[in-house]
């Protein structure tokens, strides 16, 4: 048994496959027409292609209570997820130059610091180093 | 302000308010990053760092949640890897990185990661040429 990714449930999977990949900078990896609309579509970090995918899941729209759940979570300004990155002050900074809107700006907390973002699609994400 | 944002403020005060603690383990840590392939003197780097030895590295382990020593074995391997990506020789990798023998880092090797060097080379180049 092996982690190959993880699933973020988005609303709108144009939006976020644009989102993840314009704006945050993954690569397409999987693009496979399911039914009714639907896809099996994941990207991967640019400079780990191998590593593992993220999967942008239409989960809210098909299933109510993931629905709930994702809005639950962005109402409170949870974190559905978070990426590793080198420098989150650097991150923070190209990505308000790209239009993204932080609802925490960075902050260190203890031995890391954080900053998250809304990834336009029902969710907030968490970016993180490790000082 | 957001649930999350309050959550992240009242931890703060909770468990990350020693600011000294964390600048004395963000220092070990930063030292151990940048001389991960020399033998660490934890007795010497407590005398700078103004702290016992046994002190330095609970405060590590609190604050981190693993040893020094564990994690210079970490960055020692993850340099490892991105040796071993750019093609160089198991015995540099291991000598570069502060191995003392090739059978400790190899045994080490294959325990943390799953596949010895030679393999985890092998696999690397084997991808890059079906790209």
């Amino acid at each position: 048994m092996k982690v190959q990714g993880i699933g973020i449930p988005v609303l709108d999977q144009d939006r976020a496959l644009k989102f993840y990949t314009e704006k945050l900078g993954f690569v397409k990896k999987h693009d496979v027409p399911v039914s009714e609309g639907n896809r099996w579509l994941t990207v991967v970090a640019k400079e780990d292609q191998e590593g593992p995918e993220v999967l942008l899941e239409p989960a809210p729209n098909n299933f109510e209570p993931a629905k709930i759940y994702q809005k639950a979570l962005k109402d409170a300004g949870i974190p559905y997820t978070q990426f590793n990155v080198n420098n989150v002050q650097e991150e923070y900074e190209r990505l308000v130059d790209l239009n993204v809107t932080f609802s925490v700006k960075p902050t260190v907390m203890g031995t890391v610091k954080i900053a998250v973002f809304d990834d336009t699609c029902g969710n907030y994400i968490q970016i993180i180093e490790t000082l | 302000m957001t649930f999350y944002e309050t959550e992240i403020n009242r931890i703060k005060k909770i468990c990350f308010s020693n600011d000294k603690q964390l600048e004395t383990v963000i220092s070990l840590r930063n030292f151990i990053d940048n001389n991960f392939e020399k033998e660490i003197n934890l007795k010497f780097l407590s005398h700078t760092l103004l702290t016992s030895k046994y002190h330095l590295l609970r405060l590590f382990k609190r604050y981190y949640g693993i040893t020094p020593k564990q994690y210079l074995t970490i960055r020692r391997l993850e340099k490892s890897k991105e040796y071993l990506k750019k093609g160089m020789s198991v015995s540099e990798v291991c000598y570069n990185v502060g191995f003392n023998t090739h059978s400790s880092f190899s045994t080490l090797f294959k325990n943390k990661i799953g596949l010895t060097p030679t393999e985890f080379q092998k696999k690397q180049l084997s991808q890059n040429h079906s790209r």
